[in-house]
Order: C-alpha cells, then sequence, then structure tokens
C-alpha cells in the first residue's frame, strides 16, 4: 500500500454535497453552477484514481457509523466496482466538460445538480455491499435520470420520461419484493452475508427471489423484453445526458445484476439463459437500429446491441469472457459518448434529427465527423481501436468455452457485427455524399466541447496503446465476478 | 385452519393482491392518471409485504418501554425502517409522476397515452 489511502465514502459524498450545494447557492452562483459540478467531478476523478491502486491490490471495506456488517451498512471497494467508477467519473466529467457549451437554457445549476445525483446514484450502486441500500442508490440514479431525459420539455421527452418512469418504477418495485423475500428468509441485508448463507434459504425461494431482482435491474439494463422504454428515453433526453444513459448507466445496472446473480444468490445455472437473452437483445438491437430514420434512434437501438453483447458475455461465465466484456464496457462507454456527443451538435446546427438532413456534412464538421466515424468504427470492432481487441476476446474465449451453444452464438454475434457494418455504411454514404445542404452550417463545434470529444476518443484510439495494463485491470475486475 | 389464516399469511395474500391490481392497472390502462393509480396500488402491496416480513404474530412496537424489557416479543424493526424510506421514494416518484403529467396534459390536451404523439406504448 502506499501512503494513506483516501476513504472510498468519498466518491459518494463529494457529488452528492456537491449536488445539494449547487441548489442552495443556486442565487449565488448563478451561471456558474456548471463550473462547481465541473470542480467536483474533476475531484471525483482524481480520487477514484488514487482509490484504484490500493483496491486492486486488496478490497478496502468502509465501515460507516461505526457499526460493522452484516449489522451496519458497509461499502466495498474492490477491483471490479473501481474500474467501473473509474469508467462513470471519467465520463462524467467529460460530459460536464461538453454541457457547458450544450446546455444553454437558463438553470444550468438545476442540470448540473441532477446530474451529479445521477453520479452518485451510479457510484453508489457499484460500491456498496448492502441490498437495500443498493436499491436506495438506484432509485438516485433512476428518478434523476427520468427528470433529465424531460428536461428540455418537449413532447417527446415528457413522453419518454414518463414511460421510463412507469416501467423503472415497476423494475424498482421488484427488486423491494425480492429484498423483502431475502430478509424475511435470512434476516440480513448484507450480501457478502447473504452469499455466505443462500444455501439456508429454500431453492424456491431463492431462484424467485433471484428472478425478482434480475428482472428489476434488467429493466434498467435494458435487457430484452424489459428495454422498450431505452430508445425513446435515449433518444429524446438531451444528447450529453444520452452520453452518459448509453455510456454507464445501463453498464452499471448489468454489471450490478450479473454481480447479484453470481455472488449473492450464487445462481449460475441460469447463465445460458441469460447467455441466450444476450444474443436476442444483441439481434433486436442490431436489426431495429438499421431500420431507424433518425440517427439518436439507430444510436439508442444501438447501445442496446451492446448491452446483449456485454451480457452475452459476461453470462459465458469464464474469466476471459469477463474480462472481455468489461473492455467492451470501456470501450462502449468512450465510443458511444462521442458518437451521442457529436450527434447532438449535428441536430443543433441542422435542426434536425434525421439522417438523411446530415448530406454533406462530413466535409462541414470535419474534425467531429472524423472522430465520429472513429467511434463507429470501434464499435464494430476495427483493429487496431479497442473495439476490435474486446470483441475478438470475447468471440474467442465464448469459442474456446467449446460448448455447442456457446460457438453458435458467437456465430450470431457475428451477425449483428454485420449489421453493424450495413448501417454503418448508411450513415457514412449521407456524411459524405456530394448532395448540398439545404441548410447552411454557421459554425462548427465550441472548443470545449470538441476537447471533450477528443479526449473520449482517445481512450479507444489510444486503447490498443495501453492494452496490457487495461486487460490487466479487466481481468483482475473479472475475477472478482467469478 | 387456524395455521393458514394466520396475520402473517393473510396480510402477504393482501400485499400480493395489491401488487397484482397494481400491476394489471399498469399493463392494462391508457389513461396516466391510472397508470400513477396503479403504481402507488403495487407500492403499497409492496410495502406491506415488507413491513410482513418482520412481523411477529403478537409482538410489540420495537421500542423499550416500562413494561416491556425483552425484545424477545418485538416485531423487528429493520423492515418498518425500510418501508419507511421506500415510502419517501415511493412518495417522490408519484409527485414527479404528476408534475410530467402536468406538462403532458399542457402539451397534448389529453391523458390517454395512446394520443399522445411519437412514441409507440
Amino acid at each position: 500500500m502506499v501512503g494513506p489511502v483516501l476513504s472510498p465514502i468519498l466518491l459518494i459524498l463529494v457529488p452528492l454535497s456537491a449536488a445539494f450545494l449547487i441548489v442552495l447557492l443556486s442565487s449565488v452562483l448563478k451561471q456558474h453552477g456548471p463550473v462547481l459540478a465541473f470542480l467536483a467531478l474533476a475531484a471525483e476523478v482524481v480520487m477514484a484514481i488514487s482509490i484504484y491502486p490500493a483496491a486492486a491490490a486488496a478490497p478496502i471495506e468502509v465501515v460507516i457509523a461505526g457499526v460493522r456488517a452484516p449489522v451496519g451498512i458497509n461499502l466495498i471497494a474492490d477491483p471490479l466496482s473501481m474500474l467501473m467508477v473509474l469508467v462513470v467519473v471519467i465520463s462524467a466529467l467529460l460530459v460536464s466538460l461538453y454541457s457547458f457549451s450544450y446546455i444553454r437554457d437558463e438553470q444550468k445549476s438545476r442540470y448540473s445538480a441532477l446530474f451529479l445525483l445521477l453520479v452518485t446514484g451510479a457510484v453508489g450502486m457499484l460500491l456498496t455491499g448492502d441490498i437495500f441500500n443498493l436499491f436506495v442508490f438506484f432509485e438516485i440514479l433512476c428518478i434523476s435520470s427520468y427528470i433529465l431525459v424531460a428536461y428540455h420539455r418537449g413532447g417527446l421527452g415528457l413522453e419518454a420520461s414518463i414511460k421510463y418512469l412507469i416501467l423503472g418504477s415497476v423494475g424498482s418495485l421488484f427488486i423491494l419484493i425480492s429484498i423483502g423475500m431475502i430478509y424475511g428468509a435470512l434476516g440480513t441485508l448484507n450480501m457478502a452475508h447473504i452469499g455466505a448463507n443462500i444455501d439456508l434459504l429454500p431453492e424456491g425461494t431463492r431462484l424467485a427471489a433471484a428472478a425478482f431482482f434480475l428482472v428489476g435491474l434488467g429493466v434498467e439494463a435494458a435487457v430484452f423484453p424489459l428495454n422498450s422504454w431505452l430508445p425513446d428515453a435515449h433518444a429524446s433526453a438531451p444528447s450529453s445526458i444520452s452520453a452518459v444513459l448509453s455510456g454507464f448507466v445501463i453498464e452499471v445496472a448489468l454489471i450490478v445484476m450479473i454481480r447479484v446473480a453470481g455472488s449473492v444468490f450464487q445462481i449460475t445455472q441460469v447463465f445460458p439463459v441469460l447467455m441466450v437473452v444476450g444474443v436476442i437483445t444483441l439481434l433486436i438491437g442490431e436489426f431495429a437500429a438499421n431500420r431507424q430514420p433518425t440517427l439518436k434512434r439507430m444510436l439508442a437501438y444501438s447501445s442496446i446491441g451492446q448491452i446483449g453483447l456485454i451480457l452475452f458475455a459476461l453470462s459465458v461465465g469464464t474469466p476471459d469472457a469477463s474480462s472481455g466484456a468489461l473492455l467492451q464496457v470501456i470501450n462502449h462507454a468512450a465510443a458511444k459518448s462521442v458518437l451521442f456527443l457529436v450527434a447532438g451538435y449535428y441536430i443543433m446546427r441542422t435542426g434536425s434529427g434525421r439522417i438523411e438532413d446530415y448530406a454533406g456534412l462530413g466535409r462541414k464538421m470535419p474534425v467531429a465527423s472524423f472522430l465520429f466515424v472513429l467511434a463507429f468504427l470501434s464499435l464494430i470492432g476495427v483493429p487496431p481501436l479497442l473495439g476490435f481487441f474486446s470483441k475478438f476476446s470475447i468471440i474467442t474465449s465464448a469459442l474456446s468455452a467449446g460448448t455447442v451453444p456457446s460457438l453458435f452464438m458467437a456465430g450470431l454475434v457475428l451477425v449483428g457485427t454485420v449489421v453493424e457494418v450495413v448501417y454503418f455504411i448508411r450513415v457514412m454514404q449521407v456524411l459524405y455524399s456530394s448532395r448540398q445542404q439545404s441548410v447552411s452550417i454557421e459554425s462548427g463545434i465550441p472548443a470545449g466541447a470538441l476537447v471533450s470529444i477528443l479526449l473520449f476518443s482517445l481512450a479507444f484510439a489510444a486503447g490498443a496503446a495501453i492494452l496490457t495494463p487495461l486487460t490487466q485491470a479487466a481481468g483482475s475486475a473479472a475475477a472478482v465476478l467469478f | 385452519m387456524n395455521q393458514i389464516f394466520t396475520v402473517t399469511s393473510l396480510m402477504n395474500i393482501a400485499a400480493f393482491g395489491l401488487i397484482i391490481i397494481g400491476l394489471l392497472a399498469i399493463f392494462t390502462q391508457r389513461n396516466i392518471f391510472k397508470l400513477i393509480i396503479g403504481l402507488n396500488l403495487a407500492d403499497v402491496g409492496v410495502n406491506i409485504f415488507l413491513v410482513n416480513a418482520g412481523y411477529i404474530d403478537g409482538g410489540t412496537a420495537p421500542i423499550f418501554t416500562d413494561g416491556i424489557r425483552s425484545a424477545q416479543i418485538m416485531t423487528d424493526p429493520v423492515p418498518q425502517a425500510l418501508v419507511l424510506t421506500a415510502i419517501v421514494i415511493g412518495f417522490g416518484i408519484t409527485a414527479l409522476a404528476l408534475g410530467l403529467t402536468i406538462r403532458l396534459f399542457e402539451k397534448y390536451h389529453t391523458l390517454d397515452v395512446k394520443e399522445m404523439r411519437g412514441l409507440k406504448w
């Protein structure tokens, strides 16, 4: 261990208190709420980076209010949760940099406060070691994302938000039912304690509780068939919010879901089912993406496809496949953020959401469009971008698992990739077509937003250069899962 | 006979009855208000189920008073604390949903989700 390590509880405290400070001081801060949010997130990134090495060496347990688990509530910072926390806070920092110029209304403080609450929820869900505490952070995450989806108060955003709210709340009810069943039978809420005593549960109760929990989190993770809200919510939200919703929110829910299934309920026997669900989610997402006329809906369906791929990889159940899945989480967080953030300015500059209206934008916004293409290529998995290595390791480890169904499903994953290529080419044809743009584009992308997009792109473009440490981090994180 | 109709099992039946009614409302109704009411019914059902998880037949409130010095006959306070949290969260969600409903009504002048533009329900 190197020197005294900061307590991981700060990772939750800092964004939470900054969110309240922004609201309290909104009359003093005026238009500068986002600056405070940016500073809080920058501190968050620094703290997460400084905590990570210690957590990777040995899991850090934080005892809250001096009461030890299983009676008290604890936080666990291990390689998996800290890796995901890093993904969350770095994405959030870059998106908040983008939001400086992208969010242009009067009440920026409200946006910043909600954004920080969303980060609090995501970080809390990853770090907590208590199943009811998990529910509370899950609700913080959900409620702030419902509001942020409707942030512009357009008809579509409001509709998407209430649809998301109703389905999301049904999901949280299911989680509560599961918590009630566990507590009624075991009398504990601590995840490690439940995991150690799970054999005391009758098989029926255990499967029912697990099913309620998985369905509940599955709604937020957008697993088929619980994902009908996602294309609406992710397409109607402000683009900066779409970027975080697609970039890390659904991934956090998915990782927590697999983690609870594996280490709390220990129901590895259902993983083949999850594998099939993952491949179905992947194919439905990619085929639906191919049919979309609007760019953001296409990207949203592509996120469903990617979540399917990650679920598939995680439920293969080998450390190699899981480490590939975590690499894919990193790749998707970076690439999908770039796609949504660039799409935000495409929409702002042309005033249209439809792909056909973006004719010739590739030449009018050259840098952004180049990064847009690069991000798409990384999602497809073209070498030497990070996406190639993650997809490659997912496929090879699924193949080396060797069973006939996993071979078959690895083939279906490749079919999904082919569909991705098809709609990628469709977008490219429009972006770089020589047809004249009817609306004249007066300006490109502001410098701050462009810097944020550039830094996101670095993650997948240079990811191959730092592949060894990345794979190591993903590997040690995957070891926690199994 | 007496074994089946304990307070706990009756409460559980009531709880799951409410949850099922609420979910049915959510998946069959088209009026946003009725969707929100369905959500609330299911919410109340879950809360009853949670309180029930710590209920002891004939137990007292988990407070040490003059007459009661033993924790053996008290109901479990943890689920009650959980329900308190769950009620607050449920209240927040209902308030938010109603707020969104007002905005939606201003935009579309209808509460019927099928008549709203744009999205498929």
